[in-house]
């Protein structure tokens, strides 16, 4: 392979991140491994596009950026819009980076298997597929035998799947408890650190774009328990969906919890905890000293194994370029596999 | 490698037999051994205190095995092995029977609370940072315990990672 042609779908912060770092690092990837990375589509909420010889990743980022539609992109601006996209031109890898639905998983679901169908590999940052279909979707991909690769689906930029399932390959992995949702690690930091209530600290966080205008998705933890059905699926290999996990968030957690907890030496943190025994997301109790203290919108996970005991890795779980970090290295893998 | 241990055992007859016969099976020596029956502990326990050597292993296997046969092993070469179980609790706290509560976790075996604070807020819910004591491997039954509570009182729990 030297060439390897990609089609971006989803062109929001997550995507645009994957045009930028693209262009940031298509020397290197042509140095060290061989392949050149060209785009030939990509593909917002209803426009796209489009052009079999490449289009240039800065010029992408620009139209986006000043008109808001891919469709104005010079010359190959199309109508084209979402799974038709993947029929108006000929690709080997699709980097799927649509918002997360966690109602029917659309559209997500369908442009995947779609490419698989088609025998094409695909890098996702989408949570909603799956958390709610991860068996259907893995059985599509086997059937296709093509390479399906999903680390920036949780934790943003911190490796955690590619960590158990290829650093950590010697060991048994027991269980997985981590901080997988920095917007609510962020209003608990506040609350913790400022004394302030949790309603005012959600206001804020809306103002600084750290949370979104409707919060539910990710102060209600329903972002969080997404990400650990995805790790008991593809590290523990548990066959559960969103409905096996039990849920609580944050909105209930008042600054008498936080204060009360902080003259005792803990902090309150929204954890995930993924085990044979239980998946769960919930307000939790943390040792100030321990790895799990971390402060603002970070998240952590600390893996339990039969042979490396404790393992804790700690990173940004969302941003633009982080979360596009993952994919690329994702798509970088698939590439030194062929 | 020399392991000075101190367990519980019920003060009844045979007990004593049935913590010393794991020891040598498991490949570790008896080196003292010394039975405080007057020193009684409230539920009828004896203080056990004794002293083995061993390779690592051996005296690591002696101990699991204890632990399996639900021997209580109170120090370990000098540390205390006493846990604490830290929770959060919301909801009406006082209004449901606080004594009750506290009561229903010190009837359970190797549990009792240590410590209670309370913020209140006027007349609505209160906020309680619940602090058991237990015996090492209790941790599960504690918490098993505080949340049948929870379910019952329609208590929040903030409970510890």
């Amino acid at each position: 392979m030297d060439e390897c042609k990609l089609v971006i779908l989803g062109f929001g912060a997550v995507g645009q991140g994957v045009a930028r770092a693209i262009s940031m690092k298509k020397e290197m990837i042509k140095d060290k491994f061989g392949v050149s990375l060209k785009i030939v589509a990509a593909g917002d909420s209803s426009t796209s596009a489009i052009c079999q010889d490449g289009l240039d990743e800065e010029l992408l980022l620009k139209t986006k950026e000043e008109s808001g539609k891919l469709k104005n992109y010079p010359e190959y601006g199309s109508e084209i819009s979402g799974i038709d996209i993947l029929d108006a031109v000929d690709y080997d890898c699709l980097i799927e980076a649509t918002p997360t639905n966690i109602v029917d998983a659309e559209p997500a679901k369908s442009l995947t298997l779609k490419a698989f169908a088609d025998g094409k590999d695909v890098v996702t940052s989408n949570k909603g597929h799956l958390a709610l279909f991860y068996k259907e979707i893995i059985e599509a991909k086997e059937k296709a035998g093509v390479d399906f690769k999903f680390e920036a689906s949780v934790g943003g930029a911190m490796p955690i799947i590619n960590l158990c399932q290829d650093t950590l390959a010697s060991c048994g992995i027991s269980s997985i408890k981590g901080i997988l949702n920095g917007t609510t690690n962020y209003i608990l930091s506040r609350m913790t650190t400022e004394g302030m209530t949790y309603e005012n600290t959600l206001a804020e966080s809306q103002q600084l774009g750290i949370a979104e205008t409707d919060p539910t998705q990710d102060v209600e933890g329903i972002d969080a328990a997404c990400k650990v059905v995805i790790l008991a699926n593809s590290v523990l290999g548990i066959d559960a969906t969103y409905d096996d996990v039990e849920v609580r968030g944050i909105s209930d957690v008042s600054l008498e919890a936080i204060n009360l907890a902080k003259e005792e030496g803990y902090y309150v943190k929204l954890i995930g905890e993924v085990s044979k025994k239980q998946l769960k997301v919930s307000p939790r109790l943390v040792k100030k000293n321990s790895p799990f203290a971390i402060d603002g919108t970070l998240n952590l996970a600390t893996v339990t194994t039969d042979l490396a005991d404790d393992i804790t890795v700690m990173g940004k779980g969302a941003g633009s370029l982080e979360t596009a970090s993952a994919m690329l290295t994702d798509l970088i893998n698939i590439i030194r596999n062929k | 490698m020399r392991m000075n241990l101190i367990l519980e055992i019920l003060d009844v007859p045979g007990q004593l037999v049935s913590i010393l016969s794991p020891i040598g099976e498991l490949g570790a020596n008896l080196v003292t051994i010394v039975h405080k029956r007057e020193i009684k502990a409230e539920e009828g326990k004896v203080p056990v205190q004794i002293t083995l050597e061993g390779e690592r292993e051996n005296l690591q296997a002696v101990t699991d095995k204890f632990k399996e046969m639900g021997v209580n092993l109170i120090e370990v070469d000098d540390t205390i092995k006493k846990e604490k179980l830290s929770t959060i609790l919301y909801g009406h706290i006082i209004d449901t029977d606080l004594r009750d509560s506290v009561d229903k976790i010190n009837a359970v075996d190797g549990l009792v609370v240590s410590d209670l604070q309370l913020k209140l807020d006027g007349e609505l819910k209160s906020t309680a940072l619940l602090t058991i004591e237990l015996d090492v491997g209790k941790r599960e039954i504690a918490y098993d315990k505080v949340m049948e509570i929870a379910k019952e009182k329609d208590f929040l729990v903030i409970d510890e990672v």
